[in-house]
């Protein structure tokens, strides 16, 4: 669906994405991982034909590139940034965008009363964006991204700022969309939101593409051992393993378990060891 | 074109919501024309009354005495001169009306029988509402002393001696005629001494005869202050307008609605006609409000109105170059603001939008040429008073479209797409 074949871009002597090639597939949902200024968003700004790569092709659904205004109608794309129109209702917010992407007459009002179901914002249609909460504002910002139906949904940082009732909406929706064959980029620097939700992870620090497999694979190849802790009449117990179960039995034999705990090693644990250093940081 | 129409009509809608610039578009621009409209009229007028010049060309006592009745009226101001120069001022504008007291108005004032007084009167032909009034005011004021002779005995009295006595003088009176009448007014005069004041009636007497003079006013200045006031009010909506839509440029680059226009398949210069258009519409729409109503209230008629609304597309066309340009000089809204109204309120003082060039410095004057303003408002003032042909109208369209080219190729030069 979407092919970046050796990305590079550079802002003075920052080298924001570096050399980086990705084949995401159609119909799956791909993380883009990684902290803050990886360079996760000038990835998804070259996708959607905002900057021009200094090097290397983008090419959509073998369509070519998002240069091509017939290219850019296959792409939705939800910025990280809420940009919406304040003033104007979540409805008009909707058909105004929906018009930009060339809905227009029954079609288009069919799409729009659709985008407002999907996010559940039908009730506070006529409401201003003003007033709606960050969550419903996220909300609105993915029904705007959604509306005209497109092949290849960009998700930039999409829960960004969201109550916990609204990521799960938000999660729900875009599961929802896989099913109905979309295919969703979704970058993201909440490693918990990457392994709950997408299919394949790519990982991205200063630029460069660290590593790409499903969830598991990637923390099977990076992410290390599993930690068993365990309470015993003799003292507490802490072993370092790559099969816990393993170990759990052992110590079982060995002597009765007051309580334990396995620490398995997750998305962070990877990029932690690829990096050397916390997503967070 | 349905992109571009969606995003005019998004402007459209946004501006009508936007309380304070809808204020600063439309309601600003009327008070100020209102009242700095009212403030030069008071000011050139003097007073409030009809300005009528009045020609004494009988020169009697009665006729003196009858201007002196004219010049205690509220509703008019009286300036006394030459039938020449009344007819010179009322030809250029300077007066409304002329009233002229030919030889022989006091004579027949005097006289309780034979022909009327007779008053003429001058105005330019299209004054049809004004005219009416100052038949009113003149046919009351010769009634007065009618009503004055018969309401109050001992005037009537007087005036029966003054005939008698000139009966007696006349030798070409008819015999039968003088026999009567040294009959009837001694009759007459018995009667009116048992008369109480005020139950006397002028019916019957002859009416007095007012004539009137079409004279045909020169367009050859503003015929009121509003004329000068309503294309000034015009321009601050227009820097509203132009400003405002500025700032929205930057509103729109800063909260990512620009970013997000981008990625929908329209061009670039989609998005900024689309802006442009609404800035055309609103500037037009601001136009077409003021001088409607500087016709409708304060009876502005231009002079031609294909050259007004030549002029005014010339300026909507300038300013949303300018407004190109505007959005450009800063990075935030605030900044964007202060600094175009910075340099709008510079042009304005320079231009004569805020104080009429006329009675500017002549450096000033010299100096209004860089301003976008001076030219916005000679346009106007070309149409509404100034009668500029279409030659003397291309000048500051020219100048207008110009300006509006070269600011929009430089703000769209500098014109940042994200921050």
């Amino acid at each position: 669906m979407l092919h970046l074949t050796n990305l590079r871009k550079k802002f003075g002597q920052n080298v924001a994405v570096d050399d980086l090639s990705l084949d995401i597939r159609p119909g799956e949902i791909f993380g883009l991982l990684g902290p803050n200024g990886a360079g996760k968003t000038t990835t998804v700004n070259m996708t959607v034909g905002l900057l021009k790569p200094d090097a290397g092709t983008i090419s959509i659904n073998g369509e070519g590139s998002p240069e091509d205004p017939r290219v850019r109608r296959r792409i939705g794309v939800a910025t990280q940034a809420l940009a919406l129109y304040e003033e104007m209702s979540g409805e008009e917010n909707i058909r105004f965008f929906a018009t930009m992407q060339g809905l227009s007459g029954a079609e288009r009002s069919e799409r729009v009363a659709w985008a407002l179901e999907f996010v559940g914002l039908t009730d506070r249609r006529r409401d201003k964006a003003a007033e709606y909460s960050g969550g419903m504002k996220r909300r609105l910002n993915l029904a705007i991204a959604v509306v005209h139906k497109p092949a290849l949904l960009l998700l930039d940082e999409p829960t960004v700022g969201v109550d916990p009732q609204s990521r799960n909406a938000i999660f729900d929706n875009i599961l929802s969309l896989r099913e109905q064959g979309a295919t969703v980029v979704y970058t993201t620097h909440y490693m918990e939101e990457a392994q709950r939700l997408c299919d394949r992870v790519g990982i991205i620090d200063h630029g460069k593409l660290l590593a790409l497999d499903s969830v598991d694979a990637l923390i099977e190849a990076h992410g290390g051992e599993s930690r068993v802790i365990a309470k015993r009449a003799e003292g507490d117990v802490e072993i370092t393993t790559r099969d816990p179960l393993a170990e759990l039995q052992k110590l079982q034999a060995e002597s009765t378990l007051q309580t334990f705990r396995v620490e398995w090693p997750d998305l962070e644990h990877v990029f932690l060891n690829l990096t050397g250093r916390s997503l967070r940081d | 074109m349905q992109q571009l129409l969606a995003l005019t009509a998004k402007d459209l809608r946004l501006l009508a919501r936007d309380k304070v610039g809808f204020f600063f578009a439309f309601v600003f621009p009327i008070l100020y024309a209102s009242l700095f409209g009212s403030i030069m009229g008071g000011m050139s007028e003097g007073a409030s009354g009809m300005q009528v010049a009045v020609v004494d060309e009988d020169g009697t006592q009665q006729s003196g005495e009858f201007v002196a009745q004219l010049e205690a009226l509220d509703e008019l101001t009286v300036t006394k001169t030459d039938r020449q120069q009344a007819q010179d001022w009322v030809r250029r504008g300077k007066r409304v009306a002329f009233i002229v007291l030919p030889e022989g108005f006091g004579e027949a004032r005097r006289q309780m029988f034979g022909n009327p007084p007779r008053v003429e009167i001058g105005l330019d032909p299209s004054r049809a509402a004004e005219s009416g009034m100052l038949q009113g005011i003149l046919t009351a004021q010769l009634y007065k002393g009618i009503q004055e002779m018969f309401t109050n005995p001992d005037v009537m009295n007087a005036k029966l001696d003054e005939t008698l006595a000139d009966i007696q003088k006349a030798d070409d009176m008819d015999p039968l005629m003088r026999t009567t009448l040294s009959a009837f007014l001694p009759a007459l005069k018995a009667f009116t001494a048992d008369m109480p004041k005020g139950e006397s009636q002028t019916g019957g007497f002859p009416q007095p005869k007012i004539e009137k003079v079409d004279v045909t006013r020169q367009q050859s200045g503003p015929q009121n202050a509003y004329e000068i006031s309503f294309p000034q009010g015009c321009i601050w909506g227009i820097m509203g307008c132009a400003a405002g839509f500025g700032i929205t440029l930057v509103v729109e680059r800063t909260r990512g609605t620009l970013v997000r226009l981008r990625m929908a398949p329209i061009s670039r210069m989609h998005i900024l006609a689309g802006k442009g258009l609404a800035c055309l519409i609103t500037t037009l729409a601001v136009g077409a409000t003021l001088f409607g109503l500087a016709a409708i209230v304060f009876h502005v008629r231009p002079h031609s109105y294909v050259s007004l609304v030549v002029a005014l597309v010339c300026i909507a066309l300038c300013f949303v170059g300018i407004m190109m340009l505007l959005s450009v000089l800063g990075k935030t809204e605030q900044s964007a603001g202060g600094i175009g109204w910075g340099i709008l309120v510079m042009m304005a003082m320079i231009g004569g939008g805020m104080i009429p060039l006329a009675f500017m410095p002549a450096w000033m004057q010299q100096v209004s040429v860089i301003s976008p303003i001076k030219w916005s408002i000679l346009a106007m003032e070309g149409a509404i008073w100034r009668d500029f042909t279409a030659a003397e109208m291309f000048t500051p369209c020219a100048v207008l479209i110009g300006i509006g080219v070269v600011s929009f190729a430089v703000g769209l030069r500098a014109f940042k797409w994200s921050d």
